[in-house]
């Protein structure tokens, strides 16, 4: 095992870290869109499922970090080392999943709203322009974390001052209460049309499908931990200057006290990254989506039959236009900024975290791969997701075929609880005893495990449906 | 130093907060002004949040520059919009009532207002010590030549970063001349 020293953590709990990019891709339609539906349908008793949803996520999100930071390998290649099958599930199924462009849609659709151009050609503009600048950017990581912190700084700034301005304390102490109502689940939510849908926003509450992974390999081109020995993945144009990677991770001396001491710093660091910005911010966004989502329906009656019908799009207009009629257009156009916003930041950071996952699995276990550096691999990753992803903008079905949804549903919740068995696996085997997880973190990732796999499971066999 | 000069220092300092808190006025403000759909109303609404929070943020940047502060860290700002913010609202609510009903009246339920006021700062913090981060230490380096507490700050932010990156470059530097340890019984082989 070649041994290292483990590097300082940062001097201050500083509040820029690789967690922007959890934030950038967990903080999506689930957050604005799903919840306030729910609470809107149930009543905001309902939360503590989210509750629920975004605690697991945060401590799945702090063992993701004990490994990448212990030995500045991805998840990827913990898995691989564990049994190499498991890695080639994940590998297919990012490419199952993540290829088809249906997410660009909801947010190029209010950019439409806001702008008059067609949406297609946003997104179809939008996706070549993400691919030329991160071809010509000369640390990868360095400038999305920029991008994204700012775009995400505003959009945290705006939601506080919009839900400041529109909700009241009733909304909000409502909004809170329900999160404490353990074990409330009515009846309806037992239905074949809703329990997929409560279980799906649990599961998808947060970073959802592989995002967590993908969180192994900001952390580690960030040089948090051990990952300060790997090189930091460069633009297309900068490939030239890319050191040469390591051919596996690296272990620091659990022995030296003083090594120890550096452990316990970085795990706070991460700690305070995970439940500030990350829950944090989650929660933040979802009370605030609530309140506006309670706003609406008050304004306007229609809102809440169509929030409750399942049309996101009619239900988004909706609330829109009842912000608009409160506070004029503008109030509407600034609702449908923030749902661009947030189509833009989830773009963003998959296209950055698919192309890394995938160009990391290959580089370190597809023979000859290695013939290439790290920054070729990911630029044709990159390019193939945006080509692929134009393609199907203007000839194909965005979400995928029909016939396979639920199959990429399946996939994608299937991926999250065979992540925590994962997760188990490399934590408790892999590495060395003194840095571990304790037991009650073991009870809380084995829990995951079973939740996802068990509903998606039960889902299936109860009501013949798959969670989402 | 004249009295201008430290009037200029000062106001340098509050520059980046002032705008991170401008702007995130201007925004709310500007959505409550469109109620009325006209342009007077919109800039007074904008002044009525954008000023309070402007001026505020501004005072974050000179609390900074006194040095009790940490960089970066959320507890201090967290604490600081936590009385900040829903005094900023409080303002804004007050001059807005006053605006269209011309005489100056209080929210109905006002301690219900400042507590939830005070609840969404937390969210406001985290927001604006997020921007106030990206923007200030380009604008301190900036004004840094003529502006001694500017460059003094700078001097902690570079040292942040300085020590960070040593940090990352003493790992990196040892990577060639690693040593191998024998596996511990029962450990796995990493060199596989």
């Amino acid at each position: 095992m070649p041994i290292r020293k483990l590097p300082e953590a940062p001097p201050s709990i500083h509040l820029l870290g690789p967690t922007v990019f959890l934030v950038a891709l967990g903080v999506g339609m689930g957050e604005s869109y799903m919840w306030p539906r729910l609470v809107l349908v149930f009543g905001p008793e309902i939360r503590w499922l989210f509750l629920i949803g975004v605690t697991l996520q945060a401590v799945v999100m702090l063992e993701m970090a004990r490994y990448a930071m212990a030995t500045g390998e991805s998840i990827f290649f913990g898995a691989a080392r564990v049994f190499k099958p498991l890695m080639w599930f994940f590998f297919a199924v990012a490419i199952l999943v993540y290829i088809w462009p249906g997410h660009l849609s909801a947010g190029a659709a209010a950019f439409e709203r806001i702008t008059g151009i067609p949406w297609v050609i946003a997104a179809c503009v939008g996706l070549v322009l993400v691919g030329v600048v991160f071809s010509l950017a000369k640390v990868i990581y360095n400038l999305l974390e920029n991008v994204l912190s700012l775009l995400i700084g505003v959009l945290v700034v705006g939601t506080a001052v919009i839900a400041a301005l529109v909700g009241d304390w009733h909304d909000l102490s409502s909004t809170l209460a329900g999160m404490f109502h353990f074990g409330y689940f009515p009846s309806q939510a037992l239905s074949e049309s809703w329990f997929p849908i409560v279980v799906g926003s649990i599961a998808f509450a947060g970073p959802s499908g592989m995002q967590q992974m993908w969180y192994t390999l900001h952390l580690r081109d960030s040089g948090a931990g051990m990952g300060a020995h790997v090189p930091s993945i460069r633009g297309l144009r900068h490939a030239g200057a890319e050191e040469a990677m390591p051919a596996r991770g690296f272990m620091f001396d659990t022995s030296d006290p003083g090594e120890m001491a550096k452990w316990r710093g970085w795990r706070r660091w991460v700690t305070f990254d995970a439940l500030l910005l990350f829950w944090g911010i989650t929660m933040l966004v979802t009370i605030s989506f609530t309140v506006l989502a309670q706003a609406a329906s008050r304004q306007n009656p229609d809102v809440r039959s169509l929030i409750e019908s399942g049309d996101r799009e009619a239900a988004l207009n909706a609330m829109a236009d009842a912000f608009s009629s409160v506070g004029g257009s503008a109030l509407g156009t600034v609702f449908f900024g923030f749902i661009a916003l947030i189509g833009l930041n989830a773009t963003l950071g998959l296209f950055d975290s698919f192309s890394r996952g995938q160009a990391d699995m290959t580089y370190f276990f597809v023979r000859g791969a290695r013939r290439f550096r790290m920054a070729h691999l990911y630029a044709a990753y990159l390019w193939g997701l945006i080509a692929f992803g134009i393609l199907i903008l203007l000839f194909g079905p965005a979400d995928g075929p029909s016939s396979i949804l639920d199959i990429l549903a399946f996939l994608s919740t299937f991926a999250m609880g065979a992540y925590c068995v994962v997760l188990l696996l490399v934590n408790n085997t892999l590495l060395p005893k003194p840095i571990r997880p304790k037991l009650p973190t073991n009870l809380v990732i084995g829990f995951g495990a079973v939740f996802y796999l068990g509903m998606l499971f039960y889902s299936l066999v109860r009501f013949g449906v798959v969670v989402g | 130093m004249t009295a201008r000069t430290r009037l200029r220092s000062a106001a340098e300092l509050a520059f980046p907060g002032f705008v991170v808190g401008l702007l995130a006025g201007a925004a709310g403000g500007a959505l409550t002004a469109f109620v009325a759909g006209s342009a007077g109303w919109a800039l007074l609404a904008t002044l009525a949040l954008g000023v309070p929070l402007g001026l505020l943020g501004g005072g974050y940047g000179l609390v900074l520059a006194t040095g009790r502060v940490r960089l970066g860290v959320f507890a201090p700002a967290a604490l600081y919009w936590l009385v900040g913010f829903p005094l900023a609202r409080l303002v804004h609510e007050v001059v807005t009532r006053l605006a269209v009903t011309g005489r100056v009246a209080l929210p109905d339920d006002l301690l219900g207002f400042l507590t939830y006021q005070a609840v969404i700062s937390a969210g406001y913090a985290i927001g604006f010590l997020w921007l106030h981060e990206r923007i200030a230490p380009h604008w301190f380096a900036r004004v840094g030549g003529h502006n001694p507490a500017a460059q003094r700050l700078v001097t902690r932010y570079v040292a942040h970063a300085r020590s960070v990156r040593a940090a990352r470059q003493r790992a990196r530097s040892r990577r060639p001349g690693s040593r191998r340890r024998p596996n511990r019984p029962g450990q796995p082989d990493w060199s596989d």
